[in-house]
């Protein structure tokens, strides 16, 4: 079959998933858009009335704010180290999936530094940081880290993209005008000509690369802000790769309930199937299985060394959040590994769910590093009232996580009307290779 | 129950100590259950003063452990001769237990034939504590120390001997004499040896650690001596090393500037990934390139 013909194909295939948006779609997009307007009063409430409106005070001065911020930038992380592995390595599968992970990777990584803006008290002062940056500071670090990555994510996405905004810029003759107009305009006139392609795909492949190095450098320095200090539950040597294990873990989770929600709304069966959610799942196994021991392993040294403020911060934990331990800890890492163990468990709902366990288990991983360890200080500040040593989320910072969540949620489904979620241009890419591989072989076999 | 029988405050400064005990704790303890222990002795020291010090202390009877000061109690000390008690001073003593009563190098004793000096310490006793003396007899021994280099080597020359009243020099004889040198804590015993004929010396290791101006100081000392009690002469020499104590590297990332290899590792890692995004919009603008004259060629 000619290629154009095939493209044009494609487009008419994937076009109302582009074009049209259906009730429930729009009834879902209400919704989003009402929790972010939510969100948006509640930041207004914020900076007028200031932090008070928060759980935050003397003793934890970190809350939900910088376990959404953890979490958020840790699912990119993952998500470009995911995507750079699919692209490297030319994984076959790759295809249907990689989109999904470039929309997280970026989206997460636009959303996640939001929630560090919402924790600064002062956001008058914030252009101090770049004014007089301490070099020395792992906060400079993850700053620089996290804007290099960020416009290299952005960089990298464009680049998968490029091919698709071509087709679409040839073939969607029936779209509205100023669709045409920004398929043109971001297609940066690709013709898919041997020279492009061979162009296109030798600099997407060199930043695939670059965004597994700048994964883990980012990571490594998002762990370090914790693992650098001297505070108990903090100061551990093996926080960084504890990190990268656990936002992959929570990365190949969120993939995975993104392709069992794309899959069943947008009908895409065909594209994403049961062999995809099996692999993500065996991979999410493992990754489970990897957490699993770092968690032990972390734990069982502070437990083992018995140092007085660990274990005042183990009776914390054992204590106080003992449910909040017991989820984080066992049920979020041994649900999954059950159900993906055995192989008559591995369903697509069962894979799901066990995704779902996984994250909320990962995001209580996070509370619990971060809110215990505060609440249990070296030194106790003095004259401090009762209510100021614990700390308990209010709606404003509840409202903000959710509208994170949501917007995070919005995006991609615009994203998703932007270009389609299956990148055309990689199943154009399939099926010259397998003509290629025929055309090759058949001389042989006929001889 | 107590008896309350302690009535001046030297009974009840004993029997505070008493009931603060631990030992009390276990089972009711009276002043008779100790044995009182009162012992005195004489110190000369390298400025020629003398210090006569008492030591007050009670001495659980059954539990040899337990051993509590007399506190606050009166000492008068007496340099007698032929029945003359001249009165030196008055001393108290300490938490501790301990009474101390320095005399300066100009206090003139009164001597017996033999040219010993008597002292005599005495606590006059309260109503419940009876009275306590102790005596000693003491020649006053002139102690000298001297620390010379010879030929390179350091050498250490102690010098003992007595004045009589015409002041004549009588040199000592089997005279116990240990050389230390001042430690931070604690006087460190380097040499010991006996003097004869009023003299003796001592080769000087090599090496000592000093201060940081390479000085130490030596000690002379004859200690729980019959006839002259303790002495102790000192000398300060600058024969000493000194190694300066490796003092901890500053945490660099505490100072204002960062080290030197934080910034080019940076500036490396940031050029790298820089570079490569220049090089991507590079080839994309080659890209746009081409697709534009494609697309003059096609219109053509």
């Amino acid at each position: 079959m000619n290629i154009e013909t095939r493209k044009r194909e494609l487009v008419k295939e994937f076009s109302p998933l582009i074009e049209k948006t259906t009730k429930v779609s729009k009834i879902w997009m209400a919704i989003l858009v009402a929790i972010i307007l939510v969100g948006i009063y509640s930041f207004f409430v914020q900076l007028f009335k200031g932090h008070e409106v928060t759980g935050m005070r003397d003793n934890v001065v970190w809350g939900v704010y910088i376990i959404n911020f953890i979490f958020f930038v840790c699912l990119s992380y993952s998500g470009a180290f995911i995507s750079g592995i699919l692209h490297f390595f030319k994984t076959p599968w790759k295809n249907s999936i990689s989109r999904i992970v470039e929309i997280i990777t970026v989206l997460s990584l636009i959303i996640g530094p939001i929630f560090i803006l919402l924790c600064i008290g002062r956001l008058d002062r914030l252009h101090y940081l770049f004014l007089y940056p301490r070099i020395q500071s792992p906060i400079t670090w993850d700053i620089i880290a996290i804007m290099t990555d960020l416009i290299g994510c952005f960089i990298y996405l464009y680049l998968t993209f490029i091919p698709d905004f071509a087709i679409l810029r040839d073939h969607s003759d029936d779209a509205p005008k100023w669709r045409q107009k920004l398929y043109k305009f971001l297609a940066i006139g690709y013709q898919d000509t041997e020279s492009q392609r061979e162009t296109l795909h030798k600099i997407t492949r060199t930043m695939s690369a670059m965004i597994i190095a700048l994964a883990i450098v980012a990571y490594s320095v998002l762990a370090w802000i914790f693992s650098l200090t001297l505070q108990p539950g903090w100061n551990s040597s093996i926080f960084a790769p504890y990190f990268i294990i656990a936002g992959l873990y929570s990365g190949v989770s969120v993939i995975i309930i993104a392709m069992y929600l794309i899959r069943k709304y947008y009908h895409l069966e065909h594209y994403i199937r049961k062999v995809h959610f099996v692999s993500g799942g065996i991979i999410l196994l493992i990754l489970s299985l990897l957490y699993g021991y770092f968690t032990f392993s972390e734990y069982f040294s502070r437990w083992f060394s018995h140092k007085t403020h660990d274990t005042n911060l183990l009776n914390t934990l054992f204590t106080r959040y003992f449910w909040e331990f017991v989820f984080a800890n066992y049920i979020g890492v041994l649900v999954p590994v059950v159900i993906l163990f055995f192989k008559k468990l591995r369903t697509i709902k069962s894979i799901t769910f066990a995704s779902i366990i996984a994250i909320l288990g990962l995001w209580l991983n996070r509370y619990l590093i971060v809110v215990p360890t505060l609440e249990t200080p070296y030194l106790p500040i003095q004259d401090t009232r009762a209510e100021f040593v614990h700390y308990t989320a209010t709606w404003v910072e509840w409202s903000l996580s959710f509208a994170g969540v949501a917007a995070f949620i919005l995006f991609f489904i615009l994203i998703m009307k932007l270009v389609p979620i299956i990148p055309m241009s990689g199943i154009i890419d399939n099926e010259r290779s397998s003509k290629v591989k025929s055309t090759l072989t058949k001389p042989v076999t006929e001889s | 129950m107590k008896r309350n029988i302690f009535k001046k405050a030297t009974s009840i400064s004993f029997i505070l100590a008493l009931l603060f005990s631990i030992s009390t704790f276990s089972q009711e303890l009276t002043v008779d259950d100790y044995k009182l222990s009162f012992s005195f002795k004489t110190i000369k020291k390298f400025d020629n003063s003398r210090v006569l010090e008492v030591t007050f202390i009670g001495k659980n009877r059954e539990d040899r452990k337990d051993k509590i000061p007399v506190y606050d109690a009166e000492i008068k000390f007496f340099n007698i001769v032929n029945g003359e008690e001249i009165l030196l001073g008055t001393a108290k003593t300490s938490n501790e237990g301990i009474a101390q009563l320095i005399l300066s190098e100009k206090q003139k004793y009164l001597t017996d034939s033999d040219g010993y000096i008597n002292f005599t310490a005495r606590f006059e006793g309260s109503e419940t504590l009876d009275s306590e003396e102790e005596e000693i007899l003491v020649k006053d021994l002139q102690l000298h120390l001297e620390l010379k280099e010879i030929d390179s080597v350091k050498t250490i020359f102690v010098k003992a001997f007595t004045i009589d009243s015409l002041g004549v020099e009588t040199p000592v004889e089997e005279l116990d004499v240990i050389i230390s040198i001042e430690g931070m804590l604690s006087k460190m015993k380097i040499k010991e040896g006996t003097i004869e004929n009023g003299e003796i010396e001592f080769e000087l290791l090599q090496n000592i650690p000093g201060d940081i101006d390479k000085n130490f100081t030596v000690y002379a000392q004859i200690l729980d001596n019959d006839e002259f009690g303790d002495v102790i002469q000192k000398q300060t020499v600058n024969w000493g090393t000194f190694t300066k104590i490796a003092s901890e590297d500053e945490n660099k990332l505490w100072s204002e500037a960062a080290p030197i290899w934080m910034y080019i590792v940076l500036t490396i890692l940031l050029v790298g990934v820089w570079a490569n995004y220049v090089y991507t919009v590079i080839h994309l603008i080659k890209i746009k390139k081409e697709g534009k004259n494609l697309e003059l060629s096609n219109k053509e």
